[in-house]
């Protein structure tokens, strides 16, 4: 699939813009701060209905304006042309119309387009707490099965109201907390082992697709692993949840569970947190992106928008050119403040200042 | 920053901003409205609105709005007392009674166990549920469980199973499925998968 035309209502810095790209590779160009990465956030928030720098969608919203609005044209790869209009509200439901009819639920959406998102901000993926290891995952889910959202959602919704009633229970388990409390259970456990089985099956392909991605782009060999091992998952989640429920209680918290989960990366059997050098942690994660990239557009049969935001800059000239030569064949969108690296031989060029296309 | 509005229009926006449903951008259009209609409009909307609040009240056996102790449903002896259908507020016995299939009477909750929205087991009217079906004469013999088909609902619907099992009741739930006059692919997938997993066998 590609996106040929992308137009931008008070959607972050820009009062209003029109952009065409091309279906090869689109070059856009600006000095920092001008608008880069709102245009790339413009397109991942159709592909994912939120910000991917985990922004919450008000602050994409222009200043001194209540509603963004962000429409775009996709072409499909049978030639389905999609017109997809995007409204994000500060008051009220936000809003998604395809060809001009409202979607019923904006979850809807997801699917209508997909793109895969590299960033600079990668890197604490790696580095950073589990957090952004697992988004990446059930992004990753959500992006080959858009059912797998409706499971996310559960999960989150039933630890956040688990969360609130072991708040309210102030560190004392009555009768009536704990048949509450295995309600609550039972739900979570309907839907966190699945969320579970899901992500373990997803992890399980991504240790053949990682090491390989990785020794593309570093250019050489080295023992990329992902481990995905969650206590709760060796008992079941039931189990695990009984035996946590007096330090649950105690401590205000659910302790266990999905959405704990840590998915440990290793290089040559060492964490790649703690123990990898900035260059290995750069290729790690781009070699994350590039793997994902690679299953969503294998499991969907299409290859999804890819968008690099200013990453290129980031990496010296011979894992750039890596990463370009082993990119699959689709739609590539690269912001730059710099230039762009020859070798990506871009069929388009867009200048922007000041929220402002300037040349196309 | 001061409101652009005179106290008492920010004032009427504010208290009609705390309506459900009713967003600041709907408020100061109902607000405006509000101002263009004849007095005796304004004062009939007034009127009524305490007329409601000072007639009306919760049915005393099961938590349906009505004007009489008892709601239209619990008085009308023609109706089946030996089945009880638990819904979360007065507004789904209306949708209820619209379909004139049931006939049984029913139990409202005035909720859902929703902890975000501090709503736990005791400010729902399940204790009363519970007395009801230990004093029904004659005894319960079914309870409906019909709650909305999303997370809290499920989750009280479930609370409510656990504390009827150790009762001799027959405990159902609505099937959820199609709506009639839909066509299936436009059905979503949960509800379909819902549709699929209550399927029942035809014929015979």
């Amino acid at each position: 699939m590609f996106v040929r035309r992308v137009e931008l209502t008070n959607f972050r810095n820009y009062e209003s813009a029109n952009l065409a790209f091309s279906r090869g590779t689109t070059a856009i160009l600006g000095k920092n701060g001008q608008g880069k990465t709102s245009l790339a956030e413009s397109i991942a928030y159709l592909s994912c209905l939120r910000s991917f720098r985990g922004v919450p969608n008000e602050s994409l919203v222009r200043i001194g304006t209540d509603s963004a609005v962000i429409r775009a044209d996709v072409i499909h790869d049978d030639g389905r042309e999609l017109l997809i209009e995007a409204e994000i509200n500060l008051n009220g439901r936000n809003r998604v119309l395809v060809n001009k009819q409202t979607l019923r639920r904006t979850r809807d959406l997801l699917g209508v387009l997909r793109a895969t998102v590299f960033s600079p901000d990668d890197l604490a993926i790696v580095k950073d707490g589990p957090a952004l290891r697992r988004d990446l995952i059930d992004d990753a889910l959500v992006a080959i099965d858009s059912r797998f959202d409706a499971i996310r959602t559960e999960v989150d919704r039933v630890i956040r109201q688990r969360n609130v009633l072991l708040k309210q229970a102030g560190g004392r388990l009555t009768e009536d907390v704990a048949l509450t409390l295995d309600v609550w259970d039972e739900k979570l456990v309907a839907a966190g082992t699945v969320m579970g089985e899901e992500r373990a099956s997803l992890i399980a392909r991504m240790n053949t697709e990682v090491p390989n991605a990785y020794d593309q782009l570093a250019e050489r060999h080295s023992a990329v692993e992902l481990r995905y091992e969650p206590e709760w998952r060796s008992r079941g989640l039931a189990h695990a949840l009984a035996e946590a429920r007096s330090d649950d209680i105690r401590r205000g918290v659910s302790t266990v569970g999905p959405h704990r989960d840590d998915i440990e990366i290793s290089i040559n059997g060492l964490t790649a947190r703690f123990h990898a050098s900035q260059g290995e942690q750069r290729s790690l994660v781009l070699a994350l992106r590039l793997a994902i990239h690679r299953m969503v557009a294998e499991a969907v049969g299409s290859v999804p928008i890819l968008v690099l935001d200013d990453v290129l800059s980031e990496l010296d000239p011979d894992r750039a050119n890596a990463l370009i030569a082993n990119l699959p064949h689709g739609q590539v969108i690269i912001t730059s403040a710099s230039g762009v690296p020859e070798e990506t031989k871009p069929d388009a060029i867009v200048r922007i200042a000041a929220g402002e296309v300037i040349e196309s | 920053m001061a409101s652009p509005y005179s106290p008492p229009m920010q004032a009427l926006i504010d208290e009609l901003g705390r309506m459900p449903g009713i967003g600041p951008k709907s408020a100061q259009r109902i607000a405006f409205h509000l101002l263009k209609v004849p007095e005796e409009d304004a004062r009939r909307l007034a009127q009524s609105i305490l007329n409601a609040k000072a007639k009306v009240r919760f049915c005393e056996m099961c938590f349906n709005i009505s004007d009489e102790p008892q709601c239209s449903v619990c008085s009308d002896e023609r109706r089946d007392r030996t089945m009880i259908c638990v819904v979360e507020e007065s507004r789904d016995v209306v949708a209820l009674e619209k379909t004139g299939v049931y006939k049984g009477l029913y139990h409202v909750l005035l909720g859902a166990i929703n902890p975000l929205e501090g709503i736990g087991v005791d400010q729902l009217k399940i204790r009363e549920l519970m007395m009801r079906i230990n004093d029904a004469e004659p005894a319960i013999q079914e309870v409906i469980l019909s709650t909305n088909p999303n997370t809290e609902g499920d989750v009280t619907a479930m609370y409510l199973q656990r504390l009827l099992a150790p009762f001799e009741i027959k405990v159902t739930k609505l099937a959820s499925g199609l709506p009639v006059g839909g066509d299936l692919e436009y059905a979503d997938e949960l509800t379909l998968g819902r549709a699929i997993e209550g399927r029942r066998e035809v014929g015979a």
